[in-house]
C-alpha cells in the first residue's frame, strides 16, 4: 500500500505555499458552493439584484415621487448606487458566518479561521464584480445609458467599496464570532444603513445644516464618488473624499486581521 | 517525532474551567506506536488535538517533526451539499497535491467502495457511507505520524476488517497514536502507551503496562467492558409495566438457567476426566448461584405485585 499512497508533497511545505494551497482550494469550494450547489444559485444571484433594483425603481417612481436626479439619469443613477451598496454589504455580512459555516475544516490544521473569512470576501467581490458588468452589458443592449464617463475612477471607487466592506466583514466576523450578538445587530442595521448612505434619495434632499453629519459615514463617500465618477454632469454635496473612506477600510481590515491572529485559537475551539 | 513540552491546557466554559491538562512533557520518538488511555473525560482527546493541531495549548508547546494527520476517519470537514469526489478534491488540494490528484481520487474510490454515490451530494449519504470515505480519504496520504480518536469502531463487519488492516500495514512504516477503549486493539497496534490521568500524562513503554496502570486507578482489575450489569432498580420505582416485563424475561431467564443446569448435570455424568470434572463442577455452582438470585428476584417482584395490586 506503501507505494500507491500520495506523497504529501515536502513535508515542510512553505508556509506561505501551504497558505495558497489552501487558498486556492477554498475558492474553488466557495465558488462551486456558490453557484452550483443550490438548485438555480446562479440564477438567483443575477435575478436577485434586478428584482430588487425593481423594486426600488418603483417606489420612488410611483410613491415617493420625483424621479429627478440632477445631472444624472435617474435609472442608471439608482442601479450604480444600489450595486455599490450591495457589493459593501456583501463583502461586510457574508464573512460573518464564513467561520461558523467552515467550522468542520479546522480538522485540518492548515486552515485557519480568516481564510474563509477571507475568501468570502474576495469571492463575493468577484461575484458582485461580474454582476456589475453584466447590468452595463444589458443595459447597454438595452439603450440604457450605463457606460461610465471615468471608467478607471469607477474602478477605484468600487475597489474601494469592497475594501470598505472587506475591512468592516473581516472585523466583524472575529467580533461576531466571541460575541454572537453582534452578528445580529449588524443584519438589523443594514437596512437603515441603505437608508442613510444616499443609495435610494439622493444626499442633495438632505438640508445643508445636517449633511455634515451624513459625511460621518463613509459609505456614502464611496458611493457619490462613484456616482460622480460614473456621470459627467452629477452634482454631490461638497466634502466627498476618499481619503476618509480608506481611512476606515484600512484601520478597520487592520484591527480585524489583529484580533484574528489574536483570538484564532479561540475561533477554532468554539 | 513529536515533542510535547510544559503543555497546559484548559476549557472556559461558562463556569471558569479547571486545567484539563497540566504540565505534560512527552517525547514520542519516530515510529512508536502509541496507545492513550485514561477514562472518560481525562483529556485524551483533548491531547490527540493538540499533538495534531487543531487546537492551540494555553502554555507549552508541541514540536511535530514529520507530517503529521488529521484524525483518521473524522467526517467534520464534508461540506453536504458537495459531491463526495469535490470534498475529496478539497481536501488533496489543501495539502497541497496537484499532479497526482486524479490518481488519489481514484484510490479513495477504491478504497470507500461506495459506488456512484461518490458523485452524490454527502448529505444523501448514510452514517456508514460518509464513514468509508472519511477513512479512505485519510488512509490515501502518506503521513508520518497518523492519529486515530476511536476510528476503528465504524462502518459494518466487512468494512472495519479492511480499515483495520489497511492500518496495520500503514503502522509498519509509519506511527500512529490512538485513542481507544478497545483494549484488544490497543494491544494489537500499538507498543507504547500513555495513560491520563488527573490532567498528568504516565509513559509507559509498553502498552499493557499503560492498560494495567488505568486499570489499577479505577480500581478495576477485570475488564468490566464484556460484563453487561444491569442495574436493579429499586422496588418502589417499579411501574406496572416494566415490573410485567422485568417478570416475563426473569422467568425465561430462569428456564434457561434451569436448563443448562439439566446439562450440566448430564455432562458431569458422563465426563470421567477428573480437571473436567472440576471445572464443571464450577461452571454448575455458579449456575445455582445465578438461577437462585434470579429466583429471588422474582419472588421480591411477584411479591411487590401483589402488594401494589
Amino acid at each position: 500500500m506503501a507505494t500507491t499512497t500520495e506523497q504529501v508533497p515536502d513535508s515542510v511545505r512553505h508556509p506561505m505555499r501551504v497558505t495558497w494551497d489552501v487558498w486556492t482550494a477554498m475558492y474553488l469550494r466557495e465558488m462551486i458552493a456558490r453557484t452550483m450547489a443550490d438548485r438555480m444559485a446562479w440564477f438567483w444571484m443575477i435575478f436577485e439584484p434586478v428584482a430588487t433594483i425593481g423594486v426600488m425603481i418603483f417606489i420612488r417612481t410611483y410613491i415617493r415621487g420625483g424621479r429627478n436626479i440632477t445631472g444624472a439619469e435617474f435609472v442608471p443613477w439608482m442601479i450604480v448606487g444600489l450595486m455599490g451598496f450591495y457589493l459593501f454589504r456583501e463583502a461586510m455580512t457574508r464573512p460573518m458566518g464564513a467561520v461558523e459555516a467552515n467550522r468542520g475544516l479546522f480538522t485540518y490544521r492548515q486552515i485557519l479561521p480568516v481564510d474563509p473569512v477571507l475568501i468570502r470576501c474576495f469571492v463575493e467581490g468577484m461575484i458582485r464584480s461580474f454582476i456589475f458588468l453584466l447590468f452595463i452589458l444589458i443595459g447597454s443592449l438595452l439603450k440604457i445609458d450605463l457606460i461610465p464617463d471615468h471608467a478607471f475612477g469607477v474602478m477605484m471607487d468600487w475597489l474601494s467599496l469592497w475594501m470598505l466592506g472587506v475591512g468592516l466583514g473581516v472585523l466583524l466576523s472575529v467580533a461576531s464570532g466571541l460575541v454572537p450578538e453582534i452578528g445580529r445587530i449588524v443584519k438589523i442595521i443594514t437596512l437603515p444603513l441603505l437608508l442613510i448612505s444616499g443609495v435610494i434619495f439622493p444626499v442633495t434632499y438632505v438640508p445643508v445644516q445636517y449633511q455634515q453629519y451624513l459625511l460621518w459615514n463613509p459609505i456614502v463617500h464611496g458611493i457619490e464618488s462613484m456616482r460622480l465618477s460614473f456621470f459627467d454632469s452629477y452634482h454631490s454635496i461638497p466634502g466627498i473624499d476618499m481619503t476618509y473612506l480608506w481611512f476606515w477600510a484600512l484601520s478597520t481590515l487592520t484591527l480585524g486581521l489583529v484580533m484574528h491572529v489574536r483570538f484564532a485559537s479561540r475561533l477554532k475551539a468554539r | 517525532m513529536i515533542e510535547i513540552q510544559n503543555l497546559y491546557k484548559r476549557y472556559h466554559g461558562p463556569h471558569g474551567g479547571d486545567w484539563v491538562l497540566k504540565d505534560i512533557n512527552l517525547t514520542i520518538p519516530d515510529g512508536v506506536s502509541v496507545g492513550v488511555v485514561g477514562r472518560n473525560g481525562a483529556g485524551k482527546s483533548t491531547l490527540l488535538r493538540l499533538i495534531g493541531g487543531m487546537d492551540a495549548p494555553d502554555r507549552g508547546r508541541v514540536i511535530r517533526k514529520g507530517r503529521v494527520s488529521w484524525p483518521i476517519g473524522l467526517a467534520g470537514g464534508f461540506k453536504g451539499s458537495m459531491t463526495g469526489r469535490q470534498n475529496v478534491k478539497f481536501v488533496a488540494r489543501v495539502h497541497g497535491i496537484k499532479k497526482s490528484l486524479s490518481k488519489l481520487i481514484q484510490e479513495v474510490q477504491d478504497f470507500a467502495e461506495i459506488g456512484k454515490a461518490f458523485d452524490d451530494p454527502v448529505n444523501t449519504y448514510s452514517s456508514g457511507m460518509r464513514a468509508r470515505l472519511a477513512f479512505g480519504l485519510s488512509l490515501a496520504f502518506d503521513f508520518d505520524i497518523y492519529i486515530s480518536d476511536e476510528a476503528t469502531a465504524v462502518g459494518d463487519r466487512s468494512f472495519k476488517a479492511k480499515a483495520r488492516e489497511a492500518f496495520q500495514q500503514r503502522v509498519d512504516h509509519a506511527s500512529l497514536i490512538m485513542v481507544s477503549h478497545g483494549e484488544g486493539t490497543l494491544k494489537q497496534m500499538c507498543e507504547a502507551g500513555i495513560f491520563i490521568d488527573e490532567g498528568k500524562a504516565h509513559w509507559f513503554d509498553r502498552i499493557d503496562d499503560a492498560i494495567e496502570a488505568y486499570h489499577r486507578a479505577s480500581g478495576l482489575i477485570t475488564d468490566v467492558a464484556d460484563e453487561d450489569d444491569e442495574e436493579e432498580i429499586p422496588l418502589e420505582q417499579l411501574d406496572a409495566d416494566t415490573l410485567k416485563v422485568q417478570l416475563r424475561s426473569l422467568k425465561r431467564e430462569m428456564n434457561e438457567l434451569h436448563k443448562q443446569q439439566i446439562i450440566m448435570e448430564y455432562r458431569l455424568e458422563t465426563t470421567a476426566d477428573e480437571a473436567e470434572v472440576a471445572k464443571l463442577q464450577e461452571e454448575k455452582q455458579s449456575l445455582r448461584r445465578k438461577h437462585q438470585l434470579s429466583r429471588k428476584r422474582f419472588k421480591e417482584l411477584k411479591q411487590h405485585k401483589q402488594v401494589s395490586a
